[in-house]
């Protein structure tokens, strides 16, 4: 009895199984229905715009584009900065990938690599080269092939509660740039029995220590790909060895915040718990937003090392689809895209820092009187190229050896030589 | 002393569900506050002021709403085609006794071996082939045969537990194979049919991986994907309108659960008094 029930019940599984499949070609057939032939061009714009005013932004822009070009239509997908990587892995692989690509500089690197995204050297217009800072251009530049336009970026600034620092006698600093060692002296001045002088989230400490190595001439890559060389020497320590010394010697950080992120670091800023702070540049939108009635703030001028005030440039980017059918299009698109009214929108939406000087220039004029927005734009004139991004095992150095390194550093479990040993032997075993 | 055993359980029990109620608790009070309380020192479970824009800006951005009608679609479709063809299968499986089931049984644990990130591109050129990728068609069918082995094997733990001896009196009693499988089987597995449902939903509710890669256009992303869409790049997150979205997002699934649970108790019952 139970063998025969047994095959009944077999038998309506394969029945249902067969169902399924069927009912899955016949939505096929329906649900298919591309017409290549259709005219005029169609372009796929994947964003990643995420704030509801940065959305606004280009729609606007691809609006006033679709109206000037009714031969060249461009369509916005919008798509979420979660679970990007593994989503384009997949786009290009599966041949699916939309026409012009959204990312970040340090991501889409890897893509160009690989061969998946279109020189754009030939197509991108010369004015914007020539507007574009070099250190920018250099990130997006991969073996001479020009394989994006930059667009937006942040630096880290530092962002300093106004009423304490005149609390505590210190001169606000007003000049182009600020030294590390008059931050130091700020920070130490300031740290009273219930504040401290700063708070710095590096929870995730690699990116920041990347980013601003080079005040201090520190680069540490040399050459790109899988032939590229790690370097760990004073220049790369430097700003790990003052931010411990300012924890341990001085006491002028505020210990927890540096197992915290940078936005979580804010609250203790509001309080008045820390009188400076360094953050990316587009917390100057968020502090504007959220910080307490009455709550006087400024933006300090960008630090400067022995080596200049210069930070690693990773903009986001806009790339064309090396498959697209329409990469000439596409580029005139992105031209149009990154003239400098509609950078300066874009970036002013998103709190960001344009990647052209002349929208830079812009969004200064139309910002004017908002706090704190002319030094932030100011330091975009020191981007700088970011020779992490040419490497192939980064991502993975970052992750397992890097960030592990900096962490027991900071914490005081390994000294510095510790630190640069860590480093490269992590890097030595990953790259044997 | 045995006076104290009863209030010390009811205790134990609320301090349970306190841990358990909390973070939901915290979610709903985030979801009321504004960016400014959110990023202030001061804790409160009660917001200062209550914000509910929060709630007007989730809905408004994004698409929610058709995000969350798109997940309620495909995770009832995706249920209910997999108890179609976990029921059967699982009870053949159980009372099978051959090379059906070694090969069924071993076809399960190791459909399960294989990482998502390795299956996803053969899955999507396959899909692409069929003309199913972006299609909450194609989507339903990958959550229910993602979902399928383990709704197999759940359901033919709860077959194995029926002993064979009911059915056989059953039909000694001369009931017929319809019969048997109606009157006494499918009431004494309602509880595994409704627990294997609730699973079911919730992988299909909260699947965030497929629908990425799969899903292309908005209007057919589903919950999970306009979710994360409030957090940005260059760490910036919009608490606020993600908890009042992930808030709004709950009700569905919790409405779910409030009517599956009441079938649960039902079917545990019926086999009670069937046993």
């Amino acid at each position: 009895m139970h063998k025969r029930g047994a095959s009944i019940a077999a038998s309506l599984t394969a029945g249902i199984l067969l169902l399924t499949a069927c009912s899955g070609s016949g939505q096929d057939e329906g649900g298919e229905a591309v017409d290549e032939t259709a005219e005029p061009v169609e372009l796929t714009f994947q964003s990643l715009s995420d704030q509801p005013a940065a959305i606004e932004a280009t729609e606007s822009i691809v609006a006033a584009w679709n109206e000037a070009n009714p031969d060249v239509q461009v369509e916005i997908v919008p798509a979420g900065w979660d679970g990007i990587y593994d989503k384009l892995i997949t786009q290009f692989n599966g041949g699916a990938a939309p026409d012009i690509i959204h990312y970040e500089a340090a991501s889409i690197v890897p893509f160009a690599v690989d061969g998946y995204l279109a020189d754009l050297s030939e197509h991108m217009s010369e004015d914007f080269v020539a507007d574009v800072p070099e250190g920018i251009m250099e990130s997006v530049t991969v073996d001479g092939e020009v394989i994006a336009y930059p667009t937006e970026l942040q630096s880290y600034m530092v962002f300093a509660n106004k009423t304490l620092l005149d609390q505590a006698g210190v001169e606000i600093p007003s000049g182009e740039t600020m030294t590390w060692e008059e931050l130091r002296e700020i920070a130490l001045a300031t740290t009273t029995g219930g504040t401290y002088g700063l708070g710095w989230g590096l929870k995730s400490p690699t990116a920041a220590f990347m980013t601003m190595a080079p005040a201090f001439g520190g680069t540490f890559f040399e050459g790109t790909g899988a032939d590229a060389e790690l370097t760990v020497g004073e220049g790369e320590l430097a700003i790990p060895e003052l931010v411990r010394a300012m924890s341990t010697e001085d006491s002028s950080i505020l210990p927890v915040s540096l197992t915290q992120s940078g936005s979580e670091v804010l609250a203790s800023f509001y309080a008045g718990a820390i009188a400076m702070t360094i953050q990316g540049s587009f917390q100057a939108a968020n502090i504007a937003a959220d910080a307490p009635e009455g709550f006087d703030w400024v933006v300090l001028p960008p630090l400067e090392g022995p080596d200049g005030a210069g930070q690693a440039a990773n903009p986001q980017t806009l790339s064309v689809n090396i498959d697209s059918e329409h990469v000439e299009e596409s580029a005139e698109f992105l031209n149009f895209f990154t003239q400098a009214e509609n950078l300066a929108a874009l970036n002013e939406a998103d709190a960001l820092i344009p990647a052209s000087s002349s929208a830079q220039e812009l969004m200064a004029k139309n910002l004017e009187g908002e706090p704190g927005w002319d030094v932030v734009l100011s330091s975009g004139q020191h981007m700088t190229d970011a020779p992490y991004l040419f490497v192939d095992a980064y991502a993975q150095w970052k992750d397992t050896v890097a960030t592990p390194a900096f962490q027991r550093f900071l914490a005081g479990e390994i000294d510095a030589d510790g630190l640069a040993e860590a480093l490269q032997s992590g890097w030595d075993e990953i790259t044997a | 002393m045995r006076v104290l055993v009863k209030p010390a359980q009811y205790l134990a029990l609320a301090a349970y569900i306190v841990f358990l109620g909390f973070p939901l608790l915290w979610l709903v009070s985030a979801s009321f506050k504004s960016s400014a309380e959110l990023n202030s020192l001061t804790v409160n479970l009660i917001p200062q002021d209550w914000r509910w824009e929060n709630f007007s800006e989730a809905l408004e951005r994004q698409g929610l709403v058709r995000s969350a009608a798109n997940s309620i679609v495909v995770a009832l479709v995706s249920t209910a085609l997999v108890i179609l063809i976990a029921l059967p299968a699982a009870y053949a499986l159980a009372r099978f006794r051959g090379l059906l089931r070694t090969v069924g049984t071993g076809w399960i644990l190791v459909s399960q071996v294989f990482p998502v990130i390795l299956i996803i591109l053969p899955l999507f050129l396959i899909l692409r082939t069929i003309g199913l990728t972006d299609s909450l068609v194609g989507l339903t069918l990958v959550h229910a045969t993602y979902t399928l082995p383990f709704a197999l094997w759940m359901l033919q733990g709860y077959v194995t537990a029926i002993p064979t001896e009911l059915e056989e009196a059953g039909a000694m009693d001369g009931a017929g194979r319809t019969r048997v499988l109606r009157e006494i089987v499918f009431p004494l597995l309602m509880p595994g049919i409704v627990a294997t449902a609730m699973f079911s939903f919730v992988s299909s509710w909260n699947e965030f991986f497929f629908a990425l890669v799969l899903l292309q256009s908005p209007d057919n992303y589903t919950l999970p994907i306009t979710l994360k869409m409030f957090i940005g790049g260059e760490g910036k997150v919009a608490l606020g309108p993600l908890a009042a979205g992930s808030v709004l997002a709950a009700i569905p699934s919790i409405v779910f659960f409030s009517f599956m649970q009441k079938k649960l108790t039902g079917g545990l019952l019926s086999g009670a008094v069937k046993g």
